[in-house]
């Protein structure tokens, strides 16, 4: 066997997958070459590493682990509620958060100088007439400051 | 039963009283497959407490899905299929767009005797190494994740290429390539450790 075909089968070799002849007849190449021999040791300590790597993993986590099983069972319970119920569990507080805004909305404190403009009736005036086709301005005077509540401006409002 | 089989029964048991409505049947098959669970989890996702989460979640879904397990198949096939696609779901929605460069100066090798390291023998060793140990961890996370999913279910978890077929759902062929790929960038990789 030579190197190139012996590197082919390295990876069968190391996970067991060749057949009997076959795996003679790279342990003989192993034997025989340096280089293979070094491939194959270097390949096989990936697999090595790999598992005390993932042994510090688990092994740096053990405590966090142990109480799993709780949070599982919260998660099997959290589940096992009916769908409207989980629904209305995890959603009921847009209805909440809604009549809260609008409550917020109709209770908030206006500007005591500027006083919401609700008017019953007009108490209207011209105020401006600049030309035919200029500029409209139609003004409630009202108790407080004027308020413009209407322009013409060539014809357009 | 034998008291062997009493004291640890096959999966099959447990699954068949999980189905039956006994909790302590799941809990049982938790415990047994939490840890190797998380070890593939945090390979594939990186982040420790990720990983918690999707061994979590993994186990809440596989309680609601025991019923589609077909007996006669390997539960941790079955389970892994569940773990592995949550678990890189997970990595995509938190890691997607991190790209970790693979450091060149690990795969060289140029200056290093392999001869000459001397590499841990016990995770104990590999902690106290701490430069390996992150040099490890970031190779690792530098693999594609099907890559890093396949090497860590062959080499950590010892599945064969027809069980990685199947929880990955690709053909044995795939799994070749992908596994031949993942081990020659980790060789690589520690070919850049020297002792010490």
């Amino acid at each position: 066997m030579d190197c190139t075909k012996a590197r082919e089968m390295i990876q069968d070799h190391i996970d067991g997958r060749l057949p009997p002849d076959s795996a003679r007849a790279v342990r003989e190449h192993l034997g025989a070459c340096r280089a293979c021999a070094a491939e194959e040791e270097e390949l096989r300590r990936v697999g090595d590493m790999l598992r005390l790597w993932s042994a510090v993993q688990v092994g740096e986590r053990e405590l966090a682990l142990s109480p799993l099983w709780t949070r599982v069972r919260a998660g099997i319970e959290e589940r096992k509620e009916p769908g409207l119920a989980r629904l209305l569990r995890r959603w009921f507080w847009v209805p909440v958060a809604a009549i809260v805004a609008v409550v917020a909305l109709l209770f908030y404190p206006s500007d005591g100088a500027r006083v919401p403009f609700h008017p019953k009736s007009f108490d209207v005036t011209v105020e401006s007439l600049e030309s035919d086709t200029a500029t409209v301005a139609l003004v409630d005077k009202g108790k407080g400051l004027p308020r413009v509540i209407w322009i013409i401006e060539n014809g357009k409002t | 039963m034998s008291e062997k089989e009493k004291a640890h029964p096959p999966d099959e048991d447990l699954v068949r009283g999980s189905l039956a409505g006994d909790e302590g049947a799941f809990r049982d098959l938790m415990e047994r497959y939490k840890r190797r669970a998380y070890g593939v989890a945090r390979g594939i996702v990186g982040d420790p407490d990720e990983a918690q989460d999707v061994v979590q979640d993994a186990f809440v879904k596989a309680y609601y899905r025991l019923k589609d397990f077909r007996f006669g198949s390997n539960f941790y096939t079955w389970f892994y299929r569940l773990l592995v696609n949550q678990a890189i779901d997970r990595w995509r929605k938190t890691s997607r767009s991190q790209t970790i460069p693979f450091d060149e100066a690990w795969v060289s090798g140029d200056t290093s005797d392999p001869e000459a390291m001397v590499y841990p023998k016990t995770p104990e060793e590999l902690a106290e190494n701490r430069q390996l140990s992150e040099g490890l961890t970031r190779a690792i996370a530098a693999l594609p994740e099907y890559h890093r999913t396949v090497i860590l279910l062959r080499e950590v978890e010892g599945l064969a290429y027809e069980e990685i077929a199947r929880v990955l759902d690709c053909s044995v062929g795939t799994v070749m390539s992908r596994l031949h790929y993942a081990r020659a960038k980790l060789k690589g990789a520690l070919k850049g450790f020297r002792e010490g």
